[in-house]
């Protein structure tokens, strides 16, 4: 009997089962040799140290080619090395049928059952079923090529026998163990991708070793199929609910074997697969939040970017987003420095305003027992504008009060209010946070973030036309906040530089959306001529009064940038109807004209937003903002 | 005469090395595998645990643990006996608690210079 060592591969099994009868020889042709000390056994000593010599020449021929630091051979070794088994085993068959036949030295029976089993061991030494040759040396070739790895784990060395051949057969490599405890130590060892388990073991068994592999995360997925009596139904039913896949009745039925082993590693395949693309998924989601922190490094993706599935092209995708994001913060870094520069010159000859009568507030003033109001801090169309002390949240707030005629009945204070509320749905760095909308002793108010700073126009008429880097770094917040204004559906209507805030870091913060068109909806109820937002800066379709959308806003970004730069508007005029007449009607010059330093694609993207069509303007603001970052 | 326990799953290893072991005076009890070896070594008498490590239930690293780990049998001398199919084998041998170690095919008297060597020249 044969008895398949357990090992990590076949390799060490086949080597375990070639050296096995080997061994038999040697051993019971030395202990016959003991009893033949006198001189008349020469014959028989001459005939059992003859097999010695074939048994060590094989014992050599295995452990060159299976030796035991080799855990892979190729087949044509392998059956290079049955073909070198067959002489030393003819030579031991040889003797030993010598040895019997005899005519002078009649064996006794012990004599005659020792060399017959030295026999046994020679013909097993080569198998005489050159199919079973074959299997093995495909098993060898399977596991060497990595192919499906089954653990066949039985204490009935039959069974396992059994099971191994077939399935070495099948093409499989089958490693196999006789309990539970060996099959644990076995999966720690080498990895499997199915174990074919044995319910009933004395020493642990198939269930209490299936909640062992599934309560291992290293182990938790490799598919478990119970070998089981049929009657043994109810186990049956408790290792499939504790996660068996599936389950084969002894006696084994060949094809049904076949079925369940293909269907298993089939799923452990797709599990494989499946787990293989959570973690690459996980890799580009850590490195999209990696980018988003600015901790992205250069090459992270590179193990995933080889992957030739839609993943991998993604993590490409990541990778060189991640590159330009890299650039143009650098790009948008140095426009910011420039920018605060700019401020810091401006703030230096920046006049504060002073308390005008027409102001309805007064420094020291409390509105709605709640906001101490400490001082003005800008005028407009619709009102002034101070800073407060919100004392019930203890912190700086805005107060724009509104000109009674804006709110002036209770329909139009509902729109407003729907306004501020649209508005509100705005969140973003570059936007002035809107508070809320009340009254109070007849004064109609609005409050919202306090941005300590100055306006593009304080910063205009301070210091002239920005250098290219400070407008864009203008430029391309604006773009931002409009990106997140227009994705809400709310149009600003009123750019312009007296509603970009700047603070001393740089940052640019647009103000007023939503306000404007209060003010628009209002001109028709009260007197006429009043002159919603500022014309120098309305789009085309704007000051016709057509339907406006977020192409409008993009022309008025236009007119600003184009200010910014040179200094001047695109088209301006003493009078309002003048004025009218250049927006509809005239190309300005291109801003490049008036300051050279303007390069060609940033002097073409201006030309692009001052479309007097709103059609060949610039996409939206979204586009806008890579063209900003584009430029170098 | 001294007792020597031979845990051997294999049926000719055993007949071979037992006849062998006995012809040369020692009396040969045998153990099938693994739980039945450390069950018999545990129950007492004998000098030396002969050992071979590729046994079904428990294997011979286990039971030679079990062995060490027991105060009844934590001293007896155990030599284990390998098939040489595993590099490394020899190492876990003795890291299980072997005193020594042989390789099959076993050369009786290179295995009796071991026992000789374990049991303190006593045979």
């Amino acid at each position: 009997m044969t008895h398949t060592a357990p090992g990590s591969n076949p390799v060490a099994a086949l080597r375990h089962d070639l050296r096995t009868p080997v061994n038999h020889i040697v051993g019971y042709a030395e202990m016959l040799l003991e009893d033949l000390t006198g001189p008349e056994h020469a014959a028989r000593r001459a005939a059992l140290e003859e097999t010695l010599k074939a048994a060590r020449d094989a014992l050599n021929a295995i452990s060159l080619v299976l030796a035991p630091t080799k855990d892979a051979v190729e087949p044509s070794e392998l059956s290079g090395l049955y073909h070198r088994l067959e002489d030393p085993q003819h030579r031991i068959v040889e003797a030993v049928h010598a040895l019997l036949a005899a005519a002078n030295e009649v064996p006794t029976p012990s004599f005659a059952e020792d060399l017959k089993k030295i026999e046994d061991a020679a013909q097993r030494l080569v198998p005489r079923d050159r199919a079973a040759v074959t299997g093995e040396v495909r098993a060898v070739a399977a596991f060497a090529a990595g192919v499906a790895r089954v653990l066949v784990v039985d204490d009935e060395a039959g069974n396992r026998d059994l099971l191994g051949r077939r399935l070495q057969r099948e093409g499989y490599a089958v490693i196999t163990a006789g309990g539970g405890h060996e099959a644990l130590a076995l999966i720690a060892k080498n990895p499997v991708d199915v174990v074919l388990l044995d319910v009933m073991m004395p020493d642990l068994d198939g269930l209490a070793v299936l909640e062992r592999l599934k309560a291992d995360p290293a182990t938790h997925d490799v598919p478990v199929i119970m070998i089981s009596a049929l009657d043994d139904l109810s186990a049956i039913a408790r290792c499939i609910q504790a996660g068996a896949l599936d389950y084969l009745p002894k006696p084994f039925e060949p094809v049904i074997l076949r079925a369940r082993l293909a269907a298993s590693l089939a799923e452990k395949r797709a599990r494989d697969q499946e787990r293989d693309l959570v973690k690459a998924l996980g890799a580009v989601t850590a490195a999209a939040a990696a980018v988003e922190a600015g901790a992205y490094q250069a090459g992270a993706l590179a193990e995933v970017a080889q992957r030739p599935d839609a993943i991998g092209r993604l993590a490409r995708v990541v990778d060189r987003m991640a590159t330009q994001v890299g650039e143009r913060e650098a790009r948008l870094r140095s426009r910011v420095t420039e920018l605060r520069e700019a401020i810091g010159v401006a703030r230096q000859t920046h006049d504060y305003v002073v308390e005008s009568v027409s102001d309805r507030l007064k420094a020291g003033e409390v509105l709605a027992g709640r906001y101490a109001i400490e001082a003005v801090v800008g005028r407009g169309g619709m009102g002034t504008v101070y800073r407060a002390r919100d004392s019930e949240l203890n912190e700086t707030v805005a107060v724009k009060t509104l000109m009674p005629e804006l709110v002036a009945d209770e329909e139009l204070r509902e729109r407003f209010k729907d306004e501020i509320r649209l508005a509100r749905r705005i969140t973003h760095r570059n936007v002035v946070r809107m508070h809320d909308f009340g009254e109070a002793n007849g004064v109609w108010y609005l409050t919202m973030e306090f941005v300590e700073g100055l306006t593009c126009r304080d910063l205009l008429d301070a210091r002239g036309p920005l250098a290219v880097p400070a407008a864009l770094a203008i430029a391309t917040q604006l773009a931002e906040s409009l990106i997140v204004a227009h994705e809400v559906g709310v149009i600003h209507r009123d750019i312009k530089p007296q509603n970009l805030l700047l603070d001393h870091a740089g940052v640019l913060k647009v103000m007023d959306f939503g306000v404007a068109r209060l003010a628009e909806r209002t001109a028709g109820h009260t007197q006429a001529g009043l002159i919603v937002g500022t014309p120098a800066y309305m789009s085309p379709e704007q000051l016709t009064g057509e339907e406006v959308d977020a192409r409008s806003d993009l022309y008025s970004a236009g007119v600003v940038l184009y200010e910014l730069l040179t200094g001047q508007l695109p088209c301006d005029a003493p009078t309002v109807m003048a004025l009218f007449a250049r927006v509809l009607g005239e190309t300005p010059p291109r801003p490049a004209t008036l300051q050279p330093a303007i390069p060609p694609a940033l002097d073409e993207l201006i030309m692009q937003l001052l479309a007097k069509r709103a059609a060949d303007r610039v996409a939206g603001a979204g586009a806008l903002l890579e063209r900003l970052q584009a430029l170098v | 005469m001294l007792r020597i326990l031979l845990v051997e799953d294999n049926e000719l290893n055993r007949d071979m090395l037992s006849r062998r072991l006995q012809r040369k005076g020692f009396e040969v009890a045998m153990a099938l595998d693994g739980r039945q070896g450390v069950d018999m070594a545990k129950a007492g008498g004998y000098d030396l645990i002969l050992m071979d490590m590729s046994l079904p239930e428990i294997d011979g690293w286990e039971a030679t643990r079990q062995l060490r780990a027991a105060p009844e049998t934590a001293t007896v001398p155990i030599i284990a006996l390998t098939a040489h199919a595993m590099a490394g084998d020899r190492d876990k041998a003795i890291e299980a608690g072997c005193n020594d170690y042989d390789t099959k095919p076993i050369e009786l008297e290179r295995l009796l210079g071991k026992m000789q060597a374990l049991l303190g020249g006593g045979a």
